[in-house]
């Protein structure tokens, strides 16, 4: 037998005939079968995932968009309230029968400012 | 000089020798674009080298083929990153190195199963069944003392008949590097088979 060199060209038949033969393992064929069955598996999966995920992520986003509209909705409800509120004081204050409070005052005179 | 006993003569398994029309670029463009039968066919065609592989580098035999299914699974989510102007064979098969040796890693100090009960006979009678099963045994026991990528470099060149620049690609080191693996390795592997053929004799 001739010793091996790094030069040599192509591969050692009876050895990769050995290493193919200690290495295969039994049932290559069923083998085979299972690697495909856990592709498709892991396939449906991932479309079981969007299938399941895909209309609850709309319904979420409808239902953001909604909290969002009715938080926009009651804090602009809300400051016009509050600008009634502040209105309906400065009449009330002018009209009541009491004498204004001190703070009153002092806020009618940095408003004339 | 042979190294096996007369009557036992090694064999591809039938889905090596299968041949198939469409070249891993299109199967894999396909695969990329959800085709899990594409994918497939390419399981079909580098799924034994796959396991071959992962046996070398795992004795174990149920941890291997976990090994290759884990990689196969991984480069199936990857598809869409490998580039079709590059060769198929070494990003799958890369993929698969490294899922056997993460596992290697994970398991490394597990014992190894005798492999001799799992092997088809074959119709040899129990004096040759013996001696298959030693030369298996001995084969994988001889591998086994090999340095990892010696072993891998010696499996893809000798039993797979990959060229070295393949082989490079999968192993990310240069070509010369894996010239001296192969040399390296199959003179190991020769010596101890050869000293197990005067055994035999």
């Amino acid at each position: 037998m001739m010793e091996p060199t790094p030069f040599d060209p192509g591969p050692d038949a009876e050895l990769g005939g050995l290493l193919r033969e200690a290495l295969t393992g039994p049932e290559p064929e069923a083998f085979l079968r299972r690697m495909r069955s856990a592709i498709v598996g892991q396939d449906n999966q991932w479309d079981v995932l969007e299938r399941w995920a895909r209309p609850r992520l709309v319904a979420a986003a409808v239902a953001a968009g909604l909290l969002l509209w009715l938080g926009v909705r009651q804090f602009a409800e809300r400051q016009l309230d509050t600008g009634v509120m502040v209105a309906s004081n400065r009449a009330s204050s002018v009209l009541s029968p009491q004498p204004p409070s001190p703070d009153e005052i002092l806020a009618s005179l940095w408003e004339t400012r | 000089m042979a190294y096996l006993p007369q009557g036992q003569q090694s064999q591809r398994s039938g889905a090596d020798l299968r041949t198939e029309d469409v070249d891993d670029a299109d199967l894999a463009r396909s695969a990329a674009r959800g085709d899990p039968d594409a994918f497939g066919r390419l399981v079909d065609r580098y799924g034994i080298a796959a396991r071959r592989a992962a046996r070398a580098i795992l004795r174990d035999d149920d941890d291997a083929d976990d090994a290759v299914q884990e990689g196969m699974l991984a480069a199936w989510r990857a598809i869409d990153r490998y580039d079709p102007a590059r060769p198929f064979r070494p990003w799958l098969m890369r993929i698969v190195v490294n899922a056997a040796l993460d596992a290697r890693r994970r398991h490394q100090v597990r014992r190894a199963e005798p492999i001799g009960e799992t092997l088809e006979t074959g119709g040899l009678g129990p004096d040759r069944l013996a001696e298959a099963a030693l030369l298996r045994e001995r084969i994988v026991a001889s591998l086994a003392t090999l340095p990892e990528r010696q072993r891998i470099a010696l499996v893809l060149f000798d039993a797979e008949g990959w060229g070295h620049a393949e082989i490079a690609a999968t192993l990310g080191v240069p070509e010369g590097t894996v010239r001296s693996y192969v040399f390296h390795a199959r003179r190991a592997m020769r010596r101890e088979l050869e000293s197990l053929a005067e055994g035999m004799r």
